[in-house]
């Protein structure tokens, strides 16, 4: 498992919930249940980063919840779209169909299986609030995501997110360069 | 699933009990390939108390046996991960042992009954709750009488089964084979109380067990390990002596001062001749017995009992200094004379003054005790006439358990419906007719009383494991009440348990704002009242006076052991499956026996000379034991703990049906017993065979850790576990003491031969990095990590190993490659034997040492590596970094202490099954073939702890960085902390006249693990210690 994801293209930089819990899966399990058509899959839902985080200037932690405080960023639990997404709370306006389809997810009680766009490798670890509280945006690891009509993963100048890149970043700002502090 | 937004049963924390649900389905979807897409599920509602990727602890009670232990489980994103030892908890003080830790094996068994099961032909096949349940009520709801089985359950959940039990007609049983019933009998006839007397080893000064295991299994070991610590370990210069009397060095033998040898089944005549002694020549009183115990003599007791008069004359001697208490003899006296045994030592200590000091009676009975053999011999014969309609067995194994000769298996076989509450598809419940898959202990409610004047309540700490339809027992019984009319009191076990709450803390006074808030207070707890305010001896004990006089004639002859063979067969629980229900835990197979150090197999305990003397040349040759019941062939392991006229086999082996890692793995001594008891009590006999023991020709090679590691009987001339003597102690400043320490003439030597930067230093480990070796983060101020381990109060418990292994998903390996030498603890407890002498006892001196990465500063794994993934970090710590790792193994090969293992297969990835998996930790890297791994200090705790602190803007406080083997060791031996703050506790430990280091004057590892030597009562060899 470590070599495949050292060798294989992983080394990405986690935004998302469960990080965490899926480090700690073996290879054997890593299947994936939907997307069975091989395609490039999308979200399940067209979420819009550039209506949220950009027109309507809605603060990153106000959905990724514990980004300040965890190792995760969380990904918010469709309670959270319905605070604002509620029926009637724009009286008047017609609901557009992926709103609907958020309603029905909460009302069914089944979460949305997003799709994963970022993630690090399982060996290493990326403590979301220690680079919050440092000042770093989360633009500079995750892009201009207020800009960003479908989310991509952003890959860097410096040939993508991986080590190399964090090296750098550690060196400029002085953070430790130890091995320990991101791989146990 | 996760947002069903509806719990099950009316379960208060709503939130909480969803979010295994969201894990759940988190687990089903992980991934880690690149190419594959991987999905994210969020909660639709998030619970209130989980922050993804921060632990949320709950404090409850160990399920795993009934000594009930307080422990703190770590959960992350609704999933058990970690359990450890709750401080807070009055009895076993932040101890847990490895059978506790494996509770999380228990709750991620893979052989977990996943729903109610009918029998169907030769097999079961799946029906619905619903079904089920109809069938219990029908079942019940008869005119036939029903016979249950069950363990010893907590007074909330034995009050509902009794309140059941009543309610349908019943007779309940209560198995459980390593009760002590005949000290129970014995307090009866003493003090007229059936209660287990409760100890208080700090009112001790010395100590003498009969052959009890309270290290291991024996009544409440966690407990009875901080206790022992306090009482033994050395302090200020004076420690208390342990003396172990018995034909079998356990573990428990294994850590006295001294070993009185004695015969199988001649504790009371070694006990009566004691209490004479004291009567006679200290005034002592013996109340009624005193006539009795006057006309005891040593020299009599010593020619019953096979050993020397002399040792038994300073025992004698001990026991009139004062202040001696006496233990046992616990399961090892279970025989013919149980009682008297038992009566014995309870006079014993009467007579020593330990009465109302450190032996209290409780004032009431105990109300869970397990059933005399005569009941369960009756039941057992009634049931094979026909005798009753329906058998309930729960929380019990007896198929497995008792012995064939009590038939039993088929008497069972007559009993029309058989209904079982088992978690795995055990031996009993496999004949069943019906299964109802229980609820780990770790998934439903419960409480236990610890002690007198203390409560302790049970809470789930996580939502049932979702691939296991499982209820708890608690709950089917309200079902199942409810559906035939009965009303037990409750709607669920959560309430039930609420209302004993309840009760109970307004019967103990304990205060609070409200019920409420008193409540909440509990739960967040564990325990109430918490460790300070009541001891094991707090309010409530009775503490009878004096003796009674006995209601009935008890005869303190010796037993006479049945069968024909020459050697006493001394069966024995295990201190890794108790009397075997622990066996289908992976962790606990692999886990070196304390004493043996085999793993997976059973064995038979034999002394060298009496193999000499039975023709058997080497250790592994398989021999047939067999007594008049039945015969066994196992491989013969020598101990010299073990008189020469007795052999021993330990409990829980010889599974055939129960689950893939206890299936086929050793033998089921139980099958070489008789159905015999003792008169008095009842009490079921464990000591009462002799065994005629042939070699087959055939032989095996042990499972064993010992010699394939650095583990050897002697340490040689190496000098690994040391000790000192208590004369020469607190002599001069503590630094002399540390010459051993030295060799920095020859760093220096080394470092002008090229390859190291000479630099002046003494070697201390808060001295690194030494000057010139501070560049870039090298120089920046660090803390120094280090350990220290008092080996005076290591008892070679293990608990350590199991909890690392849980902490650091450290995967086992299987026998087979166990026989390889590939076996991958990243800790391990050494044992060394000094002096032990099993014809003539005396002396003994038998040491453990936790041997783990060492973290050495001078660290020789680090300049081999071509690849730097060995390497020191600033703080200290020799790091590993697996994706460095090439694994060319040459940094094992360069360790001096052996404690590198490598990953030859995907041990973790293949041979850990769904859901035990799920226990991984997910802040731990699980590493896969090809790489070299060993123990980090939980390096993921430091940096957990790190970041927590540079949040708040401080510092890492002393003590908030515990590591795992720490956190359940229940004697307090290991510390951990910051070296370079000279308040630390780890700094203070290191520079104790006791503190010295592995190896380090032979070959200038300096390593930061400092250990504490034993101190020893007799004179230490300078040279060799």
């Amino acid at each position: 498992m470590i070599r495949k994801s050292l060798f294989a293209g992983g080394g990405l930089v986690a935004v998302l919930v469960a990080a965490a819990v899926l480090a700690a899966r073996p290879a054997t399990q890593a299947q994936d249940v939907a997307d069975a058509s091989g395609d490039e899959p999308s979200q399940p839902i067209q979420f819009r980063h550039d209506l949220h985080a950009g027109q309507f200037r809605i603060d990153c932690q106000y959905c990724h919840f514990s980004a300040e405080r965890s190792v995760d960023a969380g990904i918010p639990p469709v309670e959270t779209c319905i605070g604002c997404h509620r029926e009637g709370l724009v009286a008047g306006r017609t609901v557009p169909d992926e709103v609907a389809k958020v309603r029905e997810h909460f009302e069914s009680g089944t979460p949305i299986p997003w799709r994963r766009i970022y993630k690090v490798s399982d060996h290493v670890k990326f403590p979301h609030m220690r680079h919050v509280a440092a000042g770093v945006t989360c633009q500079t690891c995750h892009g201009e995501v207020q800009e960003m009509g479908v989310l991509e993963e952003v890959a860097p100048e410096a040939g993508g997110l991986k080590m190399g890149w964090c090296v750098s970043c550690h060196l400029e700002r002085g953070a430790s360069r130890d091995c320990t502090v991101c791989h146990y | 699933m996760a947002g069903s937004g509806k719990a099950r049963g009316g379960m208060e924390r709503r939130g909480f009990l969803k979010t295994a649900s969201a894990g759940g389905a988190g687990a089903a979807l992980a991934g880690c390939g690149a190419d594959t897409v991987e999905r994210l599920i969020p909660y639709v509602t998030a619970p209130e108390e989980i922050t993804p990727g921060v632990a949320t602890w709950y404090a409850t009670v160990c399920g795993e046996c009934p000594s009930a232990c307080g422990v703190r489980v770590r959960t992350r994103e609704g999933r058990a991960v970690m359990i450890e030892g709750n401080p807070d908890h009055p009895v076993s003080r932040g101890g847990l042992c490895s059978r506790g830790v494996s509770a999380l094996q228990g709750l991620y068994d893979p052989d977990r009954v996943a729903s109610p099961l009918r029998a169907a032909g030769e097999g079961f096949e799946p029906v619905s709750w619903d079904e089920a349940m109809d069938m219990v009520a029908q079942r019940l709801g008869g005119q036939g009488r029903a016979l249950f089985l069950t363990g010893r359950k907590g007074p909330a959940e034995a009050e509902l089964l009794n309140r059941f039990v009543e309610a349908v007609g019943g007779l309940r049983l209560i198995l459980d084979p390593l009760d002590d019933v005949a000290l129970r009998a014995a307090a009866d006839v003493a003090f007229g109380v059936k209660a287990l007397p409760r100890y208080d080893m700090a009112a001790a000064r010395h100590l003498v067990s009969f052959g009890a295991d309270f290290l291991e299994t024996w009544v409440s070991p966690s407990g009875f390990s901080a206790d022992f610590a306090t009482l033994h370990g050395v302090d200020h210069g004076e420690k208390g002596r342990f003396v172990f009397v018995g034909p079998r060095l356990s573990l428990t033998g294994l850590n006295a001062d001294e070993w009185i040898p004695a015969k199988a089944g001649s504790e009371a005549d070694v006990a009566l001749a004691l209490a004479g002694e004291l009567v006679r020549n200290h005034r002592a009183d013996a109340g009624p017995y005193s006539g009795l115990v006057e006309g005891r003599t040593l020299a009599g007791a010593a020619q019953a009992a096979g050993v020397p008069e002399d040792r038994l004359a300073e025992l004698a001697e001990l026991f009139a200094e004062g202040d001696v208490l006496a233990l046992g003899p616990g399961l090892a006296g279970h025989h013919g004379a149980a009682t008297a045994a038992n009566l014995a030592v309870l006079v014993l200590n009467v007579a020593a003054g330990n009465l109302g000091r450190a032996l209290h009676v409780p004032s009431a009975p105990d109300s869970e005790a397990a059933s005399p053999r005569r009941d369960v011999a009756r039941a057992v014969e009634q049931m094979g006439a026909g005798g009753f309609d329906v058998a309930v067995v729960a929380g019990a194994n007896p198929v497995y358990a008792l012995p064939p000769a009590t038939g039993f298996e088929a008497a069972f076989d007559r009993a029309s419906f058989k209904i079982a509450f088992a978690s795995a598809l055990d031996e009993t419940a496999a004949k069943a007719d019906l299964v109802l898959p229980d609820a780990h202990a770790l998934e439903s409610w419960g409480d236990s009383e610890p002690a007198a004047g203390a409560y302790a309540v049970r809470q789930p700490v996580m939502r049932p494991v979702p691939l296991f339809d499982s209820r708890a027992m608690a709950d089917v019984l309200i079902d199942a009440g409810r559906r035939l009319g009965h009303d037990l009191g409750a709607e669920s076990a959560r309430d039930f348990v609420r209302q004993a709450a309840d009760a109970r803390l307004d019967d103990l006074g304990v205060g609070g704002a409200d019920r409420e808030t008193r409540w909440r207070r509990l739960l967040r707890k564990g325990a109430a009242p918490a460790t300070e305010a009541a001891g094991p001896a707090g309010p409530g004990t009775g503490d009878a006076t004096a003796l009674r006089p006995p209601a009935m004639a008890v005869d303190f002859e010796a037993p006479s052991l049945e069968g024909p063979g020459d050697l006493a067969l001394l069966v024995h629980p295990s201190p890794r499956f108790g009397d075997g229900t622990h066996a289908n835990r992976p962790w606990l197979q692999e886990l070196p026996d304390p004493v043996s150090k085999i793993m997976w197999h059973s064995w038979l305990e034999m002394h060298p000379a009496t193999a000499e003397r039975l023709g058997i040349r080497r250790e592994g040759e398989v021999v047939r034991v067999a007594s008049p019941h039945d015969a066994l062939e196992l491989p013969v392991w020598f101990h010299p703990g073990i008189r020469e006229d007795a052999v021993a086999i330990p409990m829980g082996g010889g599974h055939d049906n129960y689950g893939r890692f206890a299936n086929g793995h050793g033998v089921n001594p139980q099958r070489l017993l008789p159905d015999a008891e003792d008169a008095t009590s009842g009490a079921r006999s464990v000591v009462s065979v002799r065994v005629e023991v042939t070699p087959t020709g055939a032989w095996r090679r042990l499972a064993s850790t010992e010699g394939t590691r650095d583990v050897h009987h002697h340490q040689d001339e190496r000098n690994i576990a040391l000790a000192v003597a208590l004369s020469s102690m607190g002599h001069g400043e503590g630094d002399e003491d540390h010459a051993d320490e030295g060799g920095h003439g020859q760093l220096q030597e080394l470092q002008q031969g090229g390859g190291f930067v000479p630099v002046p230093t003494e070697g201390k480990a808060a001295d690194f990095p030494l000057p010139g070796s501070d560049f870039g983060e090298y120089g920046e101020p660090h803390p120094r990590w280090a350990m220290a381990v008092d080996l005076d109060r290591c008892t070679g418990c293990s608990a350590c190993v199991t909890a690392c292994q849980a902490e650091n998903n450290i995967p086992w390996v299987e026998e087979r490659e166990v026989l390889n030498g590939r076996e991958m603890h990243w800790l391990r407890i050494e044992r060394y034997y000094e002096t032990v002498d099993a014809a003539d006892g005396g002396e003994l001196d038998v040491r453990f040492l936790p041997m783990m990465c060492q973290h050495c500063n001078n660290a020789p794994c680090e300049p081999v590596c071509p690849v730097f993934a060995a390497y020191h970090t600033p703080d200290g710590l020799n790091a590993q970094a697996y994706n460095r790792c090439v694994g060319t193994r040459y940094c094992a090969n360069n360790c001096p202490y052996k404690v590198r293992v490598f990953n030859w297969y995907r041990y973790a990835s293949e041979n850990i099954p769904e859901p035990m998996n799920w226990q991984f930790n997910p802040d731990v890297t699980v590493r896969d073939n090809g790489v070299m791994e060993k123990c980090t200090f939980c390096v993921q705790r430091i940096r957990d702890a790190g970041n927590r602190a540079a949040l708040e803007g401080r510092e890492v406080r002393d003590g908030e960085v515990r590591t795992a083997c720490q956190s359940v060791c229940g004697s307090d031996a290991i510390t951990f902390g910051n070296i370079k703050d000279p308040e630390s506790t780890v700094a203070a430990m290191a520079a104790d006249e006791r503190a010295y280091r592995v190896l380090d004057a032979l070959i200038n590892t300096q390593p930061a693990v400092h250990y504490l030597k034993k101190a020893v009562f007799h004179e230490v060899d300078e040279g060799a210690h």
